[in-house]
This record gives structure tokens, C-alpha cells and sequence, in this order.
């Protein structure tokens, strides 16, 4: 007999039954794709690190002085377990031309290795080991096909020295050590006789050869003193730096992990909503089941039952849909690293389990209601009479709205509850879009350019000048190039003034640590010109200021000492300021202008800034700006906001990034507007007769019932306005944090915040609201006498 | 006295599971403006049917049915909506309101919607308290549908049919829910309605109920077999007799 009366109920209640069933679906796919991505984001560097086989400690060494000297010193340091080394060639940001000779953009230099000289394992597009290169073809790391619009089979040409080189691009490569947006140097990955041809060239090898060594070490303080001995260190990184390297991919996947929490929660609250609505609107049913005899238990079973078998059905399809669904949210992250856990298809099954015993225990919980009905309720349409609360909040007669805006409203004030879902969800989904709004506005804005460094007119990178002034004999050789630059921008009627700050690689020891540290001066700028969150600046030969980050990795705060070794002099430095810094993912040390930092240390000279000294309009710097580009034709010239999202490369993915999660979220709003008002048609099928048969018109119904969707959607994307201006500081500042900067002032554009985006997601609610609502037009007047 | 309501050779088929099945066979009658006409028959004989297929609630197959001189199956949806709205009043045998709203808007909602009387929401508050005064309710007009009898609720269900001042009302078994008593009570307002000129046509399987109509529609099978006039209903002490008259004649038809 139960099985006959499941069998009845499941044809019968087609419309409800089917709804039911597509939100154990979503919730099924949003709860198992959210759970691997939330797996994947927490263990993502580590796996991919791991599987590409970082160890301990990574260095790079520049020039072939340093070539041989590596070895030596590693074979000697008794921590050092084991180490590779890797032999690349520096281009210069010049030497890759497009096909048709035009210039392509790389962030730094270019390196150029051979396959057959990889020591890690670096992967292709579909993650697997890449251990061939063809002749005349390269792999390319990082983001250089897609900032070049490059594709696959595309042709490139390097042009270095005295070598020419064309080769054919046979895809991108994953390369764990510096394909992350913040190392900047692109690696190219070359068949062995190609490379060959690039280090036949003597000066090349002489000037340009580098070497990539990976360390692996029981006691990293120990390796990293050891290797400060080495020569020509350009670069020192351990596993922890490099996996901080991959904190732009590490924010979207993140963002990838807020959204599938958000869409849990969504799917759960509507899935609780529907799975109660639905066992409320069964009380005729449970009433007569009642009034023959059935007892509580045998009732409760037989809905438990028929929302098993729904919520397998549904878990089977959830789970199929949610590995490409999953897939689709981790590309954008996952497109310069290799993002996966060990636990694979498994966490979808175990979460695919858990949600069918949540909707199991959802059912469970709702049907607990059966006790509360009698058989009363069948003969009075579930109305005891028994209810004191008033239900009627609004007057019709007190206000001088249309009856359709009266009873939409009415109905929200009376019914709080169910149309809570609907607030909740569409809340979740509009502070999710408007944090990340929030987000890439404040990244594309110049409010962070004192996280990079002081503010200017324009900043030109990439001039071939800057690379040559790495190896410049002195401070005054920088001096002058900076003048003779800032001469020719004034020759073209800009007069101007440049200034650069450098990187130094120093010595710096305090509390028993001694590691090697970039510590920056500027020329034309000076030290207390920049920011400091706290303390003074750095004035004295012996003062310096820190990040946290440093501070934190000496133990030194303001007024303890770290000791710097110049090579002429070791000055015990007094730490007089904080300052915060997304520059070497926050890990540097700002010297006073009176240090004696020696050119010969440098190791990085980041953009030129140039500052008019004749107080030019916005207006008039941009048309400047153009100029300049005309000017030199190779460099990058920006102003302060392009200049930040320069630095933050990650600005174009996070645009990418915030337009799919836009499109997400209209699904899913589409999705929920869509089921929960053909659950109230369901509903409300003879009050919608009762007005028909009274007079109103189909348009007048279809209005009432798109209203109410549309306020509720006004009231989520008010309170989401309101919530995302806290909520952005709230989530997004630990995101900045990893990169160095916590106090970040926010972008907050109002006209994006309060209307543009708001308006989208209600334009979609109102559209998706009239469309489902049109579905009233099927009710016949003649239904009003329809009992159900 | 002028027709209100006219059906000529009005056919209603339904198909169901690829049957067809004929449930008004060519009916013709007509309704004078006044009248209070009550349609009677066995279940199943086609009179709900027909109640909603001449109010344009239900369309119909064949035929025609003229409305003060308008053949409402040549309207459209929303001319029909327009005329059910301002010229039509409606009561069910389940007192069908709207849940989320107390007794006087439920009342006041068709005038609100309606744009044939113009006046302010004042006014129509005024007007819906005056129609609750009339049926003894007022003391319900604040209260949620779900707090009042069937009785009360069914005289609210009067007062909605009659705040646009329609032409005619429609009733379907309006007493079919309720006890003798409220039966009685709400049976008072019609005939009182009707001889305040409001034309009504109502279906019933109760004679007494059917006894205070002017006339008595018999239907059989979707065809009227016989109609009784018996005339004005004036006062109580009449109803025996009226009862008496119309059960033989309903004994006739085979009742």
C-alpha cells in the first residue's frame, strides 16, 4: 500500500516533486564541487610543489662567475641533504618578437632553458610530465601566451646576441618554480640543439648565464647562511616564499572557495525551505492518512522514504554534474598550476553521501510536523482556527497602493519566514559579487601605490637602459642615466625629474639569524617620503625601517638593532619604523638615505618614476603619457593605477574571475527565483483562481507575483550594498595581508556598489520572477473551487 | 424587464482520456434583470458547469451567451476579466479568500482593482464597512479569515461579490458548507439582496434554499429539463408552501 501511495504521490505532485528533486540536485553538485575546491585551494602550492618536486630552499645565481662556485659550497654544508642545479640563459625583455617582428610584453626577463636539463617536473596544459620539447618548438611558462595573444602553433622569434632563433610555440608549460604571476620571469623551455644555438654565442654565456638551484635541507637558517657564501645570488627563496609567489592564483582560488561555501549555504537554505513547504502543503493528505488510523511513525516513514529516493536520484545526477562544474570554477586558478588533492573523485562521493543524509535529516526534522497535524487539518484545508498571531500585517484600506504592490508586500510582511530563503540567498549571492567588485576596483585604483612605493606622475618599466644599470659600477652611473632620460623627456616640452628605487641583496643578521635580505634605497626620492604605519623614518646611516614580515623573521622591533653587512662595513641598523609593502611579498628593509649601499649589490631597479615639474593636468599626463610611449617605443609607460595593477598582475584573472562569479550567481538567482514561485504557484493555485474568477487579469497576477520577488530582491541587494563595504575589509584584507600590505584602504565605487551591480542581479530576479510567474496564465477560474 | 443573461444552444464538452464527454447539451434560457434564478439538478448533471461556462469563469464549446446585450465568448481574456471584475459577483460553496489579507480587504480588494467607481481608498473602506454593517459582520472586519466561522465568513464572501455593485451575482452552492442556521442567515442576505433589484443565479441541491428564488432551472444530463416559476419570495411565512410546490414539481423531473 505505501508503495502504491509513493507511486501516487510521486506522479501526482509532478510540478513540486520535480522541484524538490532539482534543488537536491544543485545542492548535491554545489556541496561536492565545493568540498574537493575547498580540499584543493587548502592543500593546492603544497600539492603542486610537491608533485613538481620543490624542496627546501630555491636560489639563482646570475653571471658564469658564480656558475661553478654553487657546487663547492653546497657539497661542504652539512644540512644541505641534496640539491640540483638547473642551467638557464637571461634574455632581455626585447629579444622575443612576435612572428611579424612587433615587440611582445614580458613583466622581467625571459629565461631560455633545455628539457632535457629539467631537474623538476614540469607539466602541460592537461598535468601531464612534460619531457620533450620537438626541435624548432618551445614550451612557454606563466602568462606570456595569453598577455601576447598568442596560441599554440603560433611562431615566435628570439633574436639574442648574435643568435636568431624562430620557433614554433607547442604549448604552455606549468613550471612550479617561477610560473607564478609574481615571479615575472617567464621561462621557455627549448629542445636541447635549440639551446644549444642560443649558448654557442660567447657573450651570452659570459653575461647572461644563470643557474636555478633547488635545495632540500633539515635546517633551512643553516642552508640559508651556507649560501650566502655563494656569488652572484640574485634570488633566494624557500618553500614558503615560493608558495606565496602563488597568492594571486591562491585569491582566486579562495575566492573559488567563498563562493562554493556561499553556494552551499544557498542550496541548504532553499533545500530547507522546499523540503518544509512541501510536507506543510501536505497536510490534507496527513489528515486523512490520520483520520483512517495511520499512526505518526508509519506516516513520518512513508515521506522519509519517497525523499530517499529523491535525494539518490538527485545525488546520483549532483554528483555526475558536480566534477565538471568543480572543474569550471577551478580553471581560472588553476591555469598556471597544477591544483588537485590527493583524495581526487572521492571527496565528491563522501560529500555526495553527506548531503543525502542532511536532506535525509532535513526531512526528518520537517516531517516532525506530522505529529502536530490532525485530521482536522484535511477537513479545514490545514486551518485549525487555533493560530493567535495576526497574519495581516499591512492594511489595504490604509494605503493607496495597487492591490497587486499591497498584496506582494502583504504577503512578504505575513509570511516572513518564506520569503527569507529568498533574502538569503539572493543576499549571499550580491555581497559575494560586491566584495569582488570592491576588490578588483581597489586593485585597479591607485589607493595601493604606497604598498609599492610612492606616488608619481608615470612610471615606465621594461627600458632596455634598466637591466644594463643592474651592473652599473656606481650610484652616480644610475644618477646620470636617470638624468639624461629625464633631459630627453623635457627636450620633448615635458619637463620632469626621475627617480628609481633599487633592490639590494645585504647580509642582515639579528638574534643568531643571518640570511640574505633585500634591503631598498631610492635615488630622487627620499626615505621619509614613503609611508610608515608606524615609527619614524629611517634619517641615520644606522637606522632602517621594516615590513612585519621582517620583523617578525629577526624578532626585531622598533628600537632593536639587525646587523647589515654592506661589504665595505657591518652597520648594527636601528629598526626606527614599520612600513607595509607588497614588493617581495612584503619581506624588505627600507635603509636610510645616508647608507652605504653599493650598486654592486643591487639586484633589482624596479620602475622609473617620473614626476613633472611643471604641474600638469590629469588630462594633460595622459596625453604625456602617450607621448612618452612614442618616445620609447619598448618600455611601458603607466600611470599610478596601471602601475599598481602591474604590480598586482593579478588584476585581469580577478576581472576574469568576478564576471564568472557574476555569471554564476545570475544562475543561481535564476535558478532559485525560478523554483521557489513555481512552488508558490503550486501553492497558491486557488487563491490565484479566486482572483481570477473576481476579475483580475492574468497581468494583474503575474505583477503581484513578480513583485514579491523583485522586493525581496531589492531588500537582499540594500542590505548586500550596506554588508560589502565591512565585509570587503573583513575578508579580503587577509588577502592583501599575504602579499605584504594589512592596511589597505578600499576602493569603494558607490555607483558600482549601489546600483550597477545591485541592479543586475534584480533586473535578472524581475525577469526570471515574470517569466516563471507567466505560468499562472495555465490557471483556470473554475480551479477556485478546487479544494487543494 | 430586461435580459441579463441569455444562453443560446451553449454546448460545454470536455474530452477525457480521449472521451469525450458532453456536459451541456444545447442549453437555452434566459435571465431577466430582478430575477434570482436557481439551478437544481443531480450531481453530475452539468449545473456548476454551467454557472461558470455563462459567468465566462470556463469557456465553452458551441453557442453563445449574451451579457446585458454582450456575447462574452467574443471577448477577450481581459474584457471578460473587466466584466467579472465590475459587472459580475461570484460566491463559492468554499468561503475562498485571500489568507494573508483580514476580512475587510479581502472585501475591498475587487473595488481597489476595479476602476468603475471612482473613489478614494476612504471611501471604499467606508463603502466595504457599510456592506459588513448591512450583513451583521463588522465586528469580524479586522480579524485574519481564519479566525471566523464559515457563517460570518461566507456573508464576507456576500459583501466581496457586491462592493462593485455588480449586475448580477453569481452563487455556487453557496450554502452547501454551512449549517441550517447559516444557511438560513446567509440565504436571508441573497433574497434580501435580490429584492433590493441585485439579479442572482445560483446553483443549490437545497430546496428550501431554492424555494426562495423566483425560479427553478431543472437540469438533466447538460439539457434543462423544466423550469418552475414560483414567483417573488416575500416573506417567511410563504416558504412552506413554496417548498411544498417545488418539491412536487421536482418529484416531476424526477428528483
Amino acid at each position: 500500500m505505501y508503495l502504491n501511495i509513493l507511486k501516487k504521490d510521486l506522479k501526482r505532485k509532478k510540478t513540486m516533486n520535480f522541484i524538490l528533486l532539482m534543488f537536491i540536485i544543485l545542492a548535491v553538485m554545489f556541496a561536492a564541487s565545493g568540498l574537493n575546491n575547498v580540499l584543493t585551494v587548502m592543500n593546492g602550492t603544497d600539492y603542486y610543489l610537491d608533485k613538481a618536486g620543490i624542496r627546501d630552499l630555491t636560489v639563482v645565481t646570475m653571471g658564469s662567475e658564480s656558475a661553478g662556485k654553487a657546487s663547492p659550497v653546497l657539497e661542504k654544508t652539512e644540512c644541505v641533504k641534496s640539491y640540483k642545479i638547473e642551467e638557464c640563459i637571461s634574455g632581455t625583455q626585447n629579444c622575443i618578437r612576435h612572428e611579424d617582428g612587433t615587440k611582445t610584453e614580458t613583466k622581467n626577463n625571459p629565461l631560455f632553458q633545455s628539457i632535457s636539463d629539467a631537474k623538476l617536473k614540469y607539466f602541460d596544459k592537461n598535468n601531464d610530465v612534460v619531457r620533450n620539447v620537438a626541435p624548432g618548438e618551445v614550451m612557454i611558462a606563466g602568462n606570456f601566451m595569453q598577455n601576447n595573444d598568442l596560441k599554440k602553433g603560433d611562431k615566435i622569434n628570439i633574436t639574442f646576441g648574435n643568435v636568431q632563433i624562430k620557433l614554433k610555440i607547442a604549448g604552455i608549460i606549468k613550471d612550479a618554480f617561477l610560473g607564478s604571476d609574481f615571479m615575472g620571469n617567464t621561462r621557455f623551455f627549448l629542445n636541447q640543439a635549440d639551446y644549444e644555438k642560443l649558448s654557442s654565442d660567447e657573450n651570452i654565456i659570459k653575461n647572461n648565464l644563470c643557474n636555478l638551484i633547488y635545495i632540500e635541507t633539515d635546517d633551512l637558517n643553516a642552508a640559508k647562511s651556507a649560501i650566502a657564501d655563494i656569488p652572484g645570488i640574485a634570488f633566494t627563496g624557500d618553500r614558503s616564499l615560493l608558495k606565496m609567489c602563488y597568492v594571486t592564483e591562491m585569491i582566486i582560488a579562495f575566492i573559488v572557495l567563498i563562493l562554493s561555501i556561499c553556494l552551499i549555504i544557498v542550496s541548504f537554505v532553499v533545500l530547507r525551505f522546499s523540503i518544509g513547504f512541501t510536507i506543510s502543503e501536505e497536510y490534507r493528505e496527513i489528515g486523512v492518512m490520520k483520520a483512517i488510523g495511520l499512526k505518526n511513525r508509519k506516516i513520518r516513514s512513508l515521506y522519509i522514504i519517497k525523499y530517499l529516493i529523491m535525494s539518490i536520484v538527485g545525488g546520483i545526477i549532483g554528483f555526475f554534474a558536480s566534477i565538471p562544474f568543480g572543474n569550471m570554477l577551478l580553471m581560472s586558478a588553476s591555469r598556471n598550476m597544477m591544483i588537485g588533492n590527493n583524495a581526487g573523485i572521492l571527496i565528491n562521493i563522501v560529500s555526495t553521501i553527506g548531503t543525502i543524509c542532511i536532506i535525509l535529516m532535513f526531512a526528518y526534522s520537517c516531517t516532525g510536523k506530522v505529529k502536530k497535524f490532525t485530521p482536522i487539518d484535511a477537513i479545514r484545508c490545514g486551518q485549525k482556527g487555533e493560530r493567535f498571531r495576526k497574519k495581516s500585517f499591512l492594511r489595504l484600506g490604509k494605503t493607496n497602493s495597487k492591490p497587486s504592490l499591497y498584496m506582494a508586500l502583504n504577503d512578504i510582511l505575513s509570511a516572513p519566514r518564506r520569503f527569507m530563503t529568498i533574502i538569503i540567498s539572493f543576499f549571499i549571492c550580491t555581497l559575494f559579487v560586491l566584495i569582488l567588485v570592491n576588490t578588483v576596483s581597489t586593485m585597479k585604483s591607485p589607493n595601493l601605490i604606497s604598498t609599492f612605493g610612492t606616488e608619481s606622475d608615470l612610471y615606465i618599466s621594461g627600458l632596455d637602459s634598466s637591466m644594463e644599470l643592474i651592473g652599473a659600477e656606481s650610484r652616480k652611473d644610475v644618477e646620470n642615466e636617470l638624468k639624461r632620460i629625464a633631459d630627453e623627456i623635457t627636450a620633448e616640452g615635458m619637463p620632469c625629474k626621475l627617480s628609481v628605487d633599487i633592490q639590494y641583496k645585504y647580509k642582515a643578521a639579528s638574534d643568531g639569524k643571518e640570511i640574505l635580505v633585500s634591503c631598498a634605497q631610492s635615488i630622487g626620492i627620499r626615505a621619509d617620503e614613503y609611508e610608515y604605519t608606524e615609527g619614524s623614518a629611517p634619517k641615520n646611516k644606522n637606522e632602517i625601517a621594516v615590513t612585519p614580515q621582517i620583523s617578525e623573521t629577526f624578532g626585531a622591533e622598533i628600537g632593536d638593532t639587525i646587523t647589515i653587512d654592506f661589504g665595505s662595513e657591518k652597520i648594527d641598523c636601528i629598526v626606527t619604523a614599520y612600513f607595509q609593502t607588497m614588493n617581495n611579498l612584503g619581506e624588505l628593509i627600507r635603509l636610510s638615505d645616508e647608507a652605504p649601499a653599493d650598486m654592486k649589490f643591487a639586484a633589482v631597479l624596479r620602475q622609473y618614476q617620473v614626476d613633472f615639474t611643471d604641474d600638469p593636468s590629469d588630462k594633460e599626463i595622459e596625453s604625456r603619457k602617450e607621448k612618452i610611449q612614442n618616445l620609447y617605443d619598448n618600455a611601458k609607460v603607466m600611470n599610478s593605477a596601471e602601475y599598481c595593477m602591474d604590480c598586482l598582475s593579478v588584476v585581469p584573472a580577478m576581472e576574469a574571475v568576478k564576471y564568472l562569479l557574476l555569471l554564476i550567481t545570475v544562475i543561481v538567482v535564476i535558478l532559485v527565483t525560478l523554483l521557489v514561485e513555481r512552488s508558490f504557484i503550486s501553492d497558491e493555485r486557488s487563491q490565484i483562481a479566486i482572483l481570477k474568477a473576481i476579475g483580475f487579469t492574468n497581468g494583474t497576477i503575474v505583477k503581484w507575483h513578480t513583485l514579491r520577488f523583485g522586493i525581496a530582491a531589492l531588500a537582499a541587494a540594500i542590505l548586500a550594498a550596506i554588508a560589502s563595504i565591512p565585509m570587503t575589509d573583513l575578508c579580503i584584507t587577509p588577502i592583501f595581508g599575504m602579499m605584504g600590505a594589512s592596511d589597505i584602504r578600499f576602493n569603494i565605487e558607490p555607483l558600482r556598489i549601489f546600483l550597477i551591480y545591485p541592479a543586475v542581479i534584480f533586473a535578472v530576479t524581475i525577469a526570471a520572477a515574470w517569466i516563471t510567474a507567466l505560468h499562472t496564465r495555465k490557471i483556470r477560474t473554475s480551479e477556485a473551487t478546487n479544494v487543494e | 424587464m430586461s435580459k441579463v443573461l441569455t444562453a443560446k444552444d451553449l454546448c460545454k464538452t470536455y474530452i477525457v482520456n480521449k472521451r469525450q464527454n458532453n456536459v451541456l447539451k444545447n442549453v437555452n434560457f434566459s435571465i431577466d434583470e430582478g430575477e434570482m434564478v436557481a439551478i437544481m439538478g443531480p450531481s453530475g448533471s452539468g449545473k456548476s458547469t454551467l454557472l461558470y461556462a455563462v459567468s465566462g469563469m470556463d469557456s465553452i464549446t458551441a453557442g453563445e451567451v449574451q451579457f446585458c446585450g454582450k456575447d462574452i465568448t467574443k471577448l477577450s481574456e481581459k474584457e471578460i476579466a473587466g466584466l467579472r471584475l465590475d459587472e459580475m459577483g461570484f460566491i463559492f460553496q468554499q468561503m475562498y479568500m485571500l489568507k494573508n489579507l483580514t476580512v475587510l480587504d479581502n472585501i475591498i480588494l475587487p473595488s481597489c482593482q476595479s476602476n468603475k467607481i471612482k473613489e478614494s481608498r476612504k471611501e471604499t473602506v467606508h463603502r466595504g464597512e457599510e456592506l459588513m454593517r448591512k450583513l451583521d459582520i463588522i465586528s469580524i472586519a479586522d480579524n485574519d479569515i481564519t479566525e471566523v466561522s464559515g457563517g460570518q465568513l461566507q456573508r464576507a464572501c456576500i459583501c466581496r461579490s457586491m462592493i462593485n455593485n455588480p449586475k448580477i451575482i453569481f452563487a455556487d452552492e453557496p450554502t452547501g458548507a454551512l449549517n441550517r442556521t447559516s444557511s438560513d442567515e446567509v440565504m436571508d442576505e441573497l433574497t434580501k439582496l435580490n429584492n433590493d433589484g441585485t439579479t442572482i443565479m445560483l446553483v443549490t441541491h437545497d430546496v428550501k434554499v431554492a424555494a426562495k428564488c423566483t425560479r427553478v432551472l431543472y437540469i438533466v444530463d447538460g439539457n434543462i429539463k423544466g423550469e418552475y416559476n414560483i414567483g417573488k419570495y416575500e416573506n417567511d411565512s410563504q416558504i412552506r408552501e413554496r417548498e411544498r410546490a417545488l418539491n412536487n414539481w421536482l418529484m416531476e423531473m424526477g428528483w
